[in-house]
């Protein structure tokens, strides 16, 4: 379960970090993103990634930087087949995703 | 030089990476197949399948121990060397082995192995002669059939060259983070660069990390300076300094009765309470330099050095153990190498390589491509190609389709063979080179889209049979290994119906070869490039 949250924290990172970018948010919203929303991603971007690294590195030390690195690499292979061949589907992703991290926050919270 | 550094950048990223992408692509191509080298060995096993390593699984490893050193006694008493091989999850066969006598001035004979089904105490018969894993483990630092410190230099230079590739690329990659999920698809040579920049940036820090610590793992061959300043016996001197459990003793001829195994055991579970011990080794069993070496597992912990114990096998005293507490240099070097291996890793952190090494082959299989299509598409359609390109073209047909229809070859012909082939490892080895060769041969001749088109198809049918043959010879098949939750096998098997649908698709929807532009190609591209500079 802690995997799970830390790969999905690392995902969700990612997601905000694409959907920062013009061109990401067009394709999945068809609209532009405004200034302040931009930011907002990156700024929920930044403390996803480093929510993800911190809960690696505490639940394994050392072994869980190598982890992190390994989510990374998933998580942006990920994006970029969603963004690239399937850009509408992206929504679905992100609240999947969101759902995924909720719950297996709440399972390791209560459990 | 070229005339600005971004330039010069690109000029270097090209050419270094151009000029041992092949070579590069078999290192990674080996390395990331060896991630799973035990599982590969299980799988080339099939006596093996069915055993599973038990659940008390480190409860039992006394009595194992002791059963293993009765059994050594009786069978290969006059051996030089004998080995207790514990079950592992990734290994859950219990493995007694004596080195038979050494043929005249060969330094070793070969292991006379003894396979036990940990579960039942079973031997297991017809076990099949088969290097596995450990073929492809060699082959990534060994390149097989070179001289190994020839191959180990190779193999260095090579890292060095990947190394300065990747940092120039990094440099040059100007949209580093903008193109990062980016992959635009049909758009020719601009694919072929997106498939190159998301492949390197995806696995990024793996590809910095595998290179500099593979170079750090070869460090002592590279750079042997300092050792042979500092110590009389060279490299030698340091690692019996660094390392003092792999300290040999000179081999003596006076006979002496091996202390028992129990005594050495309390030491060691006094020393570790609540050890996994992996391996038990004894050199000069039954003479007076008999010693003892006990190894343990490391864990999750990042280091690559195991625990070890080592005896005297005669009255049992403690030779040398290693430090609980590295220096920080050691700690350094160590982990840089644990790093590299990957043997900390489990089964997530596996794939997880895995998946990185993957994206590594991608970068420089693709790298190859763009490089002759590039030139390609600057051709006019008459003129000819040069014998630089011809070569290329002809080397990366060769080693991006010869390679993974080579490995196909290898686990057929494990499967293939008849058990009783003398030599059955090296034939397996030898199906390997001859598949590979053959490709080559083809590519000498013929590389152009077609070449490629039924290559990948080939590749694909070969990746199909691997599973398919597999079930006709076996007991065991795709659907079993779920039913019966064997996820190592099973993972096997599906990775090759995976990248038998990726050879497929390959061969339907990917253009891996340009052919020269025709005139009015040429003349309706620069319009239409004349028609959007104008807009």
């Amino acid at each position: 379960m802690h995997e799970l949250l830390q790969l999905n924290l690392c995902l969700l990172a990612f997601n905000c970090f694409a959907l920062a970018k013009f061109n990401h948010y067009r394709d999945v919203f068809k609209t532009r993103p405004s200034d302040k929303l931009s930011k907002q991603f990156l700024i929920a971007a930044w403390i996803s990634i480093l929510l993800s690294l911190a809960l690696s590195v505490v639940q394994n030390n050392g072994y869980g930087a190598l982890l992190f690195c390994g989510y990374m690499a998933l998580s942006v292979l990920i994006l970029m087949i969603f963004y690239s061949f399937k850009a509408s589907w992206v929504k679905i992703m992100s609240a999947l995703n969101i759902t995924v991290v909720m719950l297996s926050g709440l399972f390791l919270t209560v459990f | 030089m070229k005339e600005s550094f971004f330039r010069s950048m690109t000029w270097m990223h090209t050419w270094v990476g151009l000029l041992v992408c092949w070579l590069l692509y078999l290192i990674f191509f080996a390395g990331t197949v060896s991630f799973f080298r035990d599982e590969i060995t299980l799988w080339n096993q099939p006596a093996l399948h069915n055993v599973q390593a038990p659940e008390q699984r480190v409860a039992q490893q006394r009595s194992q121990i002791i059963s293993g050193i009765n059994y050594l006694q009786n069978a290969g008493p006059e051996s030089t060397r004998w080995g207790i091989y514990l079950p592992t999850e990734r290994k859950p066969q219990l493995n007694y082995a004596y080195e038979k006598p050494r043929p005249e001035g060969k330094r070793f004979g070969g292991w006379q192995e003894h396979n036990i089904n940990p579960q039942t105490g079973d031997e297991i018969a017809q076990t099949r002669d088969t290097r596995g894993g450990n073929f492809f483990y060699r082959l990534h630092f060994d390149l097989h059939y070179i001289d190994v410190r020839t191959a180990r230099w190779i193999v260095c230079f090579a890292s060095l060259f990947m190394l300065v590739a990747l940092i120039s690329g990094v440099v040059i990659h100007k949209r580093i983070f903008k193109d990062m999920f980016s992959f635009r698809a049909n758009k020719g040579s601009r694919s072929w660069l997106d498939g190159h920049n998301v492949s390197s940036v995806l696995a990024l820090p793996f590809h910095i990390m595998i290179t500099y610590t593979g170079l750090i793992t070869l460090i002592f061959m590279l750079f042997p300076y300092p050792a042979l300043t500092a110590y009389e016996d060279g490299i030698r001197g340091l690692f019996n300094d660094v390392s003092p459990t792999n300290v040999r003793t000179k081999t003596s001829p006076d006979s002496a009765p091996l202390i028992a195994i129990d005594t050495i055991l309390d030491q060691v579970y006094t020393n570790w309470p609540d050890a996994d011990l992996t391996q038990i080794s004894i050199r000069d069993p039954n003479k007076a330099s008999a010693t003892i070496t006990v190894r343990a597992d490391t864990g999750s912990l990042v280091r690559d050095q195991t625990p070890t114990l080592l005896f005297n096998g005669v009255d049992g005293s403690l030779i040398a153990k290693t430090a609980a507490q590295l220096t920080n240099t050691e700690v350094f070097y160590d982990s840089l190498t644990a790093l590299h291996t990957g043997r900390l890793a489990n089964p997530l952190l596996r794939w997880l390589y895995f998946l990185c090494g993957v994206a590594g082959c991608v970068m420089i299989a693709t790298g190859c491509i763009m490089w002759a299509k590039r030139i390609r598409e600057r051709m006019k359609k008459d003129q000819p190609a040069t014998i630089g390109l011809k070569l290329v073209e002809g080397l990366n047909l060769a080693t991006l389709m010869g390679l993974p229809l080579a490995t196909c070859a290898f686990f057929i012909a494990n499967r293939l063979l008849p058990m009783t082939t003398p030599e059955r490892a090296d034939k397996e080895i030898l199906a390997f080179f001859m598949t590979w060769l053959a490709v080559a041969l083809f590519a000498l001749f013929k590389r152009a889209r077609p070449q490629w088109i039924l290559l990948a198809w080939i590749n694909a049918i070969a990746c199909i049979s691997v599973p398919v043959i597999n079930a006709l010879t076996t007991n065991g098949n795709l659907i079993s290994y779920l039913l019966n939750g064997q996820w190592a096998l099973f993972s096997f098997d599906l990775m090759c119906l995976v990248f038998a649908a990726l050879f497929v698709v390959q061969a339907k929807k990917i253009p891996t070869h340009t052919p020269a532009k025709t005139p009015q190609q040429r003349t309706r591209r620069s319009a239409k490039t004349k028609l959007q500079e104008q807009s």
